[in-house]
């Protein structure tokens, strides 16, 4: 049994289980909402990856800011390994976002205030990955990614309000604190819609392990080679 | 189990639930209070305007004939469909001449809407056409089918990687030996 769950990561089984949970309670428990029909259950995949992309965003800038203070490797790893999963959870984000526009608003993208301020967070998660890729590598690179990091979590708090702040088609929140009575979902929906928050999560903090593992691999191997060069400078 | 949560990646978690509890705690509140929302579908039998055009009352009869009336705040959501299928999407403080229009159309066509209402307040008025099944599978397994590829797709591609720094790693560690 041992050698069979041990290519399994803990946090892999544990989303996988929340996953299963969720999938089943979106499908064969919670009622269809009756104003959108079917299509509606997109809302259970579309607002936790948008959640999973938040959180990249501010891991990335947490982690940012601490990689300024402490200087220390460890945080600037985990910058980059928020960044490369946020940039998925921001691509899920648009593509399920502009698949249930089609249906309900009868177009694929729209430039109102809560889609364009999304798609500026995607951007922004390219350009931190794209500017850590074609820097020199050195502190220098570092230090500036981190300042881009940081400057980059201010989109998110516009993106949470936007709907409320300019009522445009996007629909107003419907969960957390700044949700309005008018436009919050139903005890049914919304306990599924916070079940499947939490398997995204599970899954969003597992791809976030997976790929800081990989950053330190990296790191290492880039050790090895100079203390490698060292010795045989040092032969020869 | 062979691998262990590093201790950054365990308080990132542990944040991350602070952060998630938060937000379960305030959408139940905000969940309990939408609680007595009602829906009802059915055909336009009356619009009613102030002297300015703007929309004050709506009346519509579902299916066994009855009639029930609306009124609408500041929040009500419009989407609403002409003829030729273009889809308008607005809120009722945005414009309420447009959605009188737009209701009124709908009555002459006998265009089947869904109202969501509480306490006599419409908070939603839309197509029922949206309630369609089959025309809206597509979109949901296409987001299922999307979502779900990229992120295997990207869980591979982080296990073949990292299996490949594996044996790099091994293998620089070797030259040592």
């Amino acid at each position: 049994m041992n050698k069979v769950l041990g290519f399994l990561d803990p946090l892999l089984i544990v989303s996988a289980a929340l996953m299963g949970v969720a999938l089943y309670l979106i499908f064969m428990w919670v009622p269809t909402e009756t104003n959108q029909g079917a299509v509606q259950r997109i809302l259970y995949f579309h607002v936790p990856v948008a959640w999973g992309s938040m959180m990249g965003i501010f891991v990335v800038s947490g982690s940012s800011f601490l990689y300024l203070w402490k200087k220390d490797e460890k945080w600037d790893r985990l910058a980059v390994a928020s960044a490369e999963v946020g940039v998925v959870f921001g691509a899920m984000m648009l593509l399920s976002g502009m698949i249930w526009a089609r249906p309900v608003w009868a177009v694929w993208w729209t430039g109102e205030a809560k889609l364009t301020t999304a798609l500026i967070l995607f951007f922004i998660y390219v350009a931190y990955l794209m500017f850590r890729a074609y820097f020199p590598p050195g502190a220098q690179r570092q230090r500036l990614a981190a300042i881009i990091g940081v400057i980059g979590a201010i989109d998110s708090p516009i993106i949470y309000f936007a709907a409320n702040l300019w009522s445009q088609a996007h629909p107003p929140l419907v969960t957390g604190p700044a949700a309005d009575a008018d436009s919050a979902l139903g005890s049914d929906l919304g306990a599924v819609l916070l079940m499947s928050t939490l398997a995204f999560t599970f899954l969003f903090i597992y791809m976030l392990q997976t790929r800081y593992k990989i950053r330190k691999s990296e790191d290492d191997i880039v050790e090895l080679k100079r203390a490698s060069n060292a010795v045989e400078a040092s032969q020869a | 189990m062979q691998s262990r949560i590093s201790p950054l990646v365990g308080r990132t978690a542990l944040a991350t639930m602070f952060a998630l509890a938060a937000l379960v705690i305030f959408s139940n509140q905000s969940a309990a209070q939408a609680k007595d929302e009602e829906v009802l579908s059915g055909v336009v039998v009356g619009v009613d305007t102030d002297d300015n055009g703007n929309l004050t009352r709506l009346a519509v009869s579902d299916s066994s004939g009855q009639v029930t009336t609306f009124k609408f705040s500041t929040n009500t959501q419009f989407g609403l469909e002409n003829q030729a299928g273009d889809r308008w999407v607005s809120s009722h403080s945005d414009d309420p001449v447009e959605a009188a229009r737009r209701l009124r159309d709908h009555r002459e066509r006998f265009a089947p809407i869904t109202v969501s209402h509480a306490n006599g307040i419409a908070h939603s008025v839309v197509e029922r056409e949206e309630g369609k099944l089959e025309t809206n599978l597509g979109y949901l397994f296409a987001v299922f089918v999307i979502t779900w590829a990229l992120f295997f797709a990207y869980t591979l591609y982080m296990g073949r990687k990292q299996r490949v720094l594996q044996y790099e790693i091994a293998r620089l560690k070797g030259m040592f030996d």
